[in-house]
């Protein structure tokens, strides 16, 4: 059977009618497996494509003898297996010959041997064993399978099965070959992709990695792309496959939603969200992402909404929980949320998303040692979770230790180097340890790597006006000016009155006062700076009054100068008042 | 119960002592248990194995038997409910009472993987009267097991025991009291002896291990840290160091600590540890930062015992940045007397009276200082700093030339024998003290032209501190010097210059020194001078006394090369000036050497003799080997000099034997030739021919065997 895939694999991404019937066929080989979770997958995909007339339905699979043999067994043993009774179905395939047989039965071992082991938490002695539990057959499967391996008796699915059981025994090397083996003998079934995706942590390994050349191949390399948080890239190769025909599949859609959420552009990703809804209205996958990015926008009504479609479809779920717990987080009710975040975290302790969030919350409570807790165990369960080494860094920052979170922010930034938080975050502490060369640095770094905050600039202008680089913070400013007026919409920050008020008084001394009085003319339209503008226009009129000198000989010579003022700025921004 | 009576009363009494350690022990392995057991009481040990078969090889009833069959310490007398034994079986009972079915059967599970672990490989079960009811102690001592069992499984041998047995198959978690003691026992190797500890790597691996399973076990991240100190692994060690501390922040609110005060003081140590670091590799700017912070933060929360130590890091690290700390330090001795805090203050005194030394304090100061805090440590029995001491009066009499004293202190430091309990059978010897001590006693040693003895040192240091340590430095610094001035001894130049790098790897000045000599021996004397020049402007920079006065010495050395013996007097005077200011008894003789050899040179030979003398006596009490040689050689000289008579020519033939025999000790055939040809010489003079023959004959041997030609004697000391 599996040779008969591999034949067909090897195929161009145009023939669309040919990737839905192996979908078709590894839909049927996966389901008599018992391999939920790649079923689900390919069917997905499989539905977004058009349907195939009658007679170009591939034939149902070759029978064997073996097949033959073991068939009672077999449906018996699979009846039993969809059932949960792991070991009864184990027990009735002990005997078969066949591939399919041989793989249920140590896949029902396998995960026999899982439900125990999460059986066992539950009743452990004590608080001491926590941890400690393992899954016991997994030794004895090792051997097994190893043993089968070596005299390459293994097809694509017990391949994939040694390489999880590789993996839950931390043999993390010896995994990824036998993964990388798995799709090379049966490329289409994505479990052993998804497996890959989760060891592979870098580029250079992603690189060293020889894969089948198979039209599953992109989705893998955009899977592990997002993974690695590499978001333009993932986001073409996505791009791509839907030019490719799978413009219809639920899965694309939610993927580039959470890569757009990833890269913080949140109106596109919560587009996507809603599309993905209304296709796909009793979907909770994902969910949890929607509900962070309605939280960022601060939409109560549809969080709201969004958390009462949940909790009818299956409140038991993790992402219910997290989304409940973000509604009770918009709504500051701290202590509920961190209550949800914990239930989710009772449904699955793996859950990544949900110790962040729950570090956020005990932020919120100022509880900072149980944050730091959470925190640390997002970490343990995700290294690369930058949001918690980010997280690390604010408690400690809140604790009035900005040296000690210096390292926190780093940390976070080498996650993610083009994230202007963390250089924003990394500046503050810079310039709180008077090491201002540093500051400097982080914030124009933060400014060039594109500002989410906007909030660089001016921070990198008020450090250079402590340090009385006037002309630097002059410059600062104006951009910050720019920035703030080409952006569009309403940010709400009062700090432009700041900038004009500073690039008043800074034309004002270098005599240039037509620029001045604009800019104090500006500071009038602001509340908090009026008075000043005021005085300044007083200021300016008088020394005009005294000297009557034309400034157009000023600008030449300074222009001739090369300051580096660009005297552009603020006048023909006018269009763009608010 | 009934069987008591039959057991001796001797080893009923063994087994009552037995009983605490057992309780308070680590868990141990079945076979080691019974063993411990059959030493104080074979008939016990053989019951409890008995009854241990029964349950293991039985069913679940069996244990279940057991437990109802224990006795009920609120009645029974043997085992009263205060007593050790009766609260242990009261908290085992408890605690077994409140499992439910499953753990029950689990426990009955890892009770039987217990037995069959041991029984896999059976220690000769010793055959005896099997009519044995368990009795009473014997209970307690199988119950100790159990409830411990029931904690954890205990299939594994532990690191603990296992390094020798290596049974790879059945590594597992170790429980927490394994693994506390484990960490324990790693942590006080690491501190007193990291020769005996694990490997750096197998350390490492095992702390992992151990985290993997219980991420919560915060002190393995913290010996992670210092695991990583000790191979210098920066990134490591940061990391693991600010992993415990997030862990420990937590449990601190937890604990007995006060609330919120408790985790604020572990937030304060936190970055103090930071700082100390970041200190260690050398990182001032940012332990500066870290600790200024500390600082910070401990000021807020008004603690003054993390002040106090934020306060002797700082003037630590102002010490290593090499700025005057004396005031800092001053406070901070003042400050940990107020706050009682004894340690700070006597570690404020010893840093204080280092710079003392160095700035040229009377000796009688430093001195008084140095035993007035060590009436403090014996007081509160600080041995490190106790050890500290011995050292600073060691590196103190050698820094004033005192070459005995040095040496019998060192012998005191090294037999004495610590106060802290001797654990693991390790005691301390593995801290800088020591190291200072060895690597003074090997210069001494090589001083006296006892080469072999200063092997046999470095061989102890290298054992002891393998070069990947911290202390390392020190003993390779002394090791190269020492080799450093054989060669030159011996005048092979061409095998002492390839040290000069690897000197200036470790001590930029010192490198630098040695450089300038080596090029004065090659005539190179341009290139030398302008190091030496450097040299003495660094030197005056950063206040060090003793090379300075070297550097003096060389240069005026340099002078004689060009037969320009006036110029190099007033640097000679004022090397001398400066030597007797700092009281460095054993460079004031050397300076004053050269001045009666400059004398000597400019033709007054009555003031040389009366300067020598001088110098004479100190030198040959406590001066090297090789000083005592150019000494003699050149009173000899002097008298050679002056009015010849034929009493003071005999005299000065003898005083040339003299130094003779220590050139020869030295085997530094050079200055033996120069010393046979003036023999011959003298002897010709007073025309003793044969004498004259045989040291000529000498003369040409040696003349013969070094190749080089003869430097005019006149030119040099």
């Amino acid at each position: 059977m599996s040779k008969e895939i591999v034949t067909f694999t090897f195929l161009e991404f145009g023939d669309l009618v040919q990737i839905k019937k192996q979908l078709i066929s590894v839909i049927s080989l996966c389901k008599e497996r018992g391999l939920v979770h790649s079923v689900k997958w390919a069917s997905e995909l499989a539905f977004a494509l058009d349907p195939l007339p009658k007679d170009e339905l591939p034939p149902s699979h070759l029978v064997s003898e073996e097949d033959v043999q073991d068939l009672d067994a077999f449906a018996l043993a699979k009846s039993y297996f969809d059932l949960k009774e792991y070991d009864r179905a184990a027990y009735f395939l002990r005997g078969c010959h066949s591939k399919k047989a041989y793989f249920l039965y140590m896949y029902s071992r396998y995960l026999s041997g899982e439900k125990k082991k999460d059986d066992e938490t539950v009743d452990s002695l004590g608080p001491l064993e926590k941890g400690q539990v393992r899954n016991e057959a997994l030794r004895e499967l090792r051997v097994e399978l190893s043993k089968k391996h070596r005299a390459g008796e293994l097809d694509g699915f017990t391949l994939y099965l040694y390489g999880v059981v590789l993996r839950k025994l931390d043999l993390l090397k010896e995994a990824v070959e036998v993964f990388v083996e798995a799709t090379h003998t049966l490329p289409l079934h994505w479990g052993s992709w998804l497996e890959l995706c989760n060891l592979v942590t870098n580029i250079e390994m992603l690189k060293s990695l020889s894969l089948p050349s198979c039209w599953i191949k992109d989705f893998f390399m955009a899977h592990i792309y997002t993974e690695l948080q590499m978001i333009p890239g993932a986001l073409q190769k996505y791009q791509s496959l839907i030019e490719a025909g799978f413009s219809k599949s639920t899965y694309i859609i939610s993927q580039i939603a959470v890569a757009y959420h990833n890269i913080r552009d949140i109106d596109q990703a919560l587009a996507l969200f809603n599309e993905l809804r209304e296709q796909d209205p009793y979907r909770i996958e994902n969910m949890d992402t929607f509900s962070n990015l309605l939280y960022v926008k601060s939409m109560k009504p549809e969080l709201s909404y969004l958390a009462h479609n949940l909790v009818e479809i299956d409140k038991y779920r993790v992402e219910t929980c997290c989304v409940i717990g973000n509604y009770y987080s918009l709504r500051s009710q701290h202590e509920k949320a961190a209550l949800y975040f914990q239930r989710a975290l009772k449904l699955n302790p793996r859950c990544l998303g949900a110790w962040t969030l729950m570090g956020h919350e005990y932020m919120e409570m100022k509880n900072t040692s149980a944050a730091i807790q959470a925190y640390r165990h997002a970490i343990e369960v995700n290294k690369r979770d930058y949001r918690a080494w980010y997280g690390l860094g604010q408690t400690y920052e809140i604790l009035k230790m900005p040296f000690y979170c210096l390292y926190y922010y780093r940390k976070a930034h080498q996650l993610r180097p083009n994230d202007s938080r963390m250089l924003v975050a990394l500046g503050e502490c810079y310039e709180k340890l008077s090491q201002q060369v540093e500051a400097k640095k982080c914030y124009w770094r933060a400014f060039s790597v594109g500002d989410v905050e906007k909030m660089a600039l001016l921070k990198l202008a008020k450090l250079q006006e402590q340090l009385t680089e006037t002309d630097e913070a002059a410059q600062s400013y104006i951009i910050y000016i720019q920035e703030i007026f080409s952006c569009g919409e309403q940010l709400e920050h009062v700090e432009v009155s700041t900038a004009l008020r500073y690039l008043g008084q800074y034309y004002f001394k270098n005599k240039l006062y037509d620029e001045a009085s604009l800019c104090a003319q500006r500071c009038c339209d602001y509340n908090d700076a009026r008075e000043e503008g005021k005085a300044l226009l007083r200021q300016i009129s008088q020394v005009r009054d005294q000297t009557e000198t034309p400034s157009g000989e000023l600008f030449v010579s300074l222009s001739d100068n090369n300051t580096p003022i660009k005297r552009v700025s603020p006048l023909n921004l006018s269009s763009f008042t608010p | 119960m009934m069987t008591t009576s039959k057991i001796a009363l001797q080893e009923k009494r063994r087994l009552n002592k037995l009983i605490l350690p057992l309780q308070q022990g680590p868990d141990l392995q079945l076979g080691q248990f019974l063993k411990t057991v059959e030493d104080c009481c074979p008939q016990t040990a053989f019951a409890v194995k008995i009854r241990l078969n029964e349950m293991a090889d039985g069913e679940l009833k069996d244990m279940e038997f057991f437990f109802t069959t224990l006795p009920n310490p609120t009645f029974d007398s043997e085992a009263y409910k205060t007593s050790v034994v009766g609260l242990f079986i009261r908290h085992m009972l408890l605690a077994y009472n409140k499992l439910s079915f499953s753990q029950v059967y689990k426990l009955y599970k890892s009770l039987q993987h217990y037995y069959h672990v041991y029984d896999a490989k059976p220690v000769d079960g010793q055959m005896g009267v099997p009519t044995f009811v368990a009795d009473d102690s014997d209970m307690d001592l199988t119950s100790t097991e159990v409830t411990i069992g029931d904690k954890m499984e205990r299939e594994l041998d532990s690191p603990l025991y296992a390094s020798v047995e290596l049974n790879q198959i059945s590594r597992g978690p170790l429980s927490q009291k394994q693994a506390e003691y484990f960490l324990a026992k790693q942590a006080y190797l690491l501190k007193n002896d990291d020769n005996k500890a694990l490997r750096p790597a197998k350390l490492q691996e095992e702390l992992n291990n151990m985290l993997k399973f219980n991420p919560d076990f915060a002190e393995a991240h913290y010996l992670n840290y210092l695991n990583s100190m000790r191979v210098q692994d920066i990134y490591i060690s940061t990391h693991s160091l600010l992993h415990y501390f997030d862990r420990l922040i937590l449990s601190g609110s937890e604990g007995k600590s006060n609330g919120d005060e408790g985790y604020g003081r572990s937030l304060r140590y936190a970055a103090l540890n930071l700082a100390s670091l970041h200190c260690r590799f050398g990182h001032y700017q940012l332990a500066d930062l870290a600790l200024q912070e500390a600082i910070r933060i401990a000021q807020e929360s008004n603690d003054h015992v993390c002040l106090q130590h934020c306060l002797s890091w700082l003037y630590t690290l102002e010490q290593m940045k090499g700025s005057d700390s004396s005031v800092l330090t001053e406070d901070s001795v003042k400050m940990a007397a107020h706050f009682c805090l004894p340690y700070l203050a006597s570690l404020g005194i010893q840093s204080l009276v280092q710079q003392g030394a160095v700035q040229g304090k009377s000796a009688h100061e430093l001195m008084d200082a140095l035993k007035d805090t060590d009436i403090l440590h014996w007081k509160h029995s600080l041995s490190e700093l106790i050890e500290i001491s011995l050292a600073q009066t060691i590196s103190i009499w050698r820094m004033y030339g005192k070459s005995t004293m040095a040496q019998q202190q060192a012998q005191l430091l090294l037999n004495m024998s610590s106060l802290e309990p001797v654990n693991f059978g390790v005691t301390q010897n593995n801290t800088e003290a020591f190291a200072v001590a060895l690597c003074h006693l090997a210069e001494l040693h090589a001083e006296q032209g006892l080469y072999g003895g200063t092997t046999e040192i470095f061989k102890h240091l290298k054992e002891q501190f393998p070069p990947h340590t911290q202390h390392a430095k020190l003993w390779m610094l002394c090791d190269l010097k020492i080799q450093f001035e054989k060669h030159m001894n011996d005048g092979k130049y061409h095998l002492a210059q390839p040290l000069v790098p690897a000197i200036r790897a470790q001590n930029k000045t010192e490198g630098l020194y040695r450089k300038a000599q080596v090029l004065k021996s090659l005539s190179r004397t341009t290139e030398a001078y302008r190091i030496l020049q450097k040299l003495q402007v660094h030197c005056e920079k950063t206040r060090c006394t003793e090379t300075i006065i070297r550097v003096l010495l060389s240069t005026a050395e340099l002078h004689w090369e060009s037969s320009d013996f006036s110029t190099g007097l007033p640097l000679l005077l004022q090397a001398l000036t400066l030597s007797r200011k700092h009281h460095l008894q054993a460079l004031a003789s050397r300076t004053l050497l050269h001045l009666a050899f400059t004398q000597l040179m400019l033709g007054v030979p009555e003031q040389a003799l009366s300067v020598l003398h001088e110098a004479l006596e100190p030198i040959l009490a406590h001066g090297g080997i090789m000083d005592k040689g150019r000494a003699l050689m050149l009173a000899a000289r002097c008298q050679m000099a002056l009015v010849a008579t034929r009493h003071s020519l005999t005299v000065a033939i003898h005083t040339l034997d003299e130094a003779a025999s220590y050139f020869s000790t030295l085997n530094c055939k050079e200055r033996l030739r120069d010393v046979r040809y003036l023999q011959a010489r003298l002897h010709s003079s007073l025309g003793q021919t044969a004498q004259r023959n045989r040291c000529a004959m000498l003369f040409h041997l040696l003349d013969r065997e070094l190749q080089t030609p003869r430097a005019p004697t006149d030119m040099r000391l």
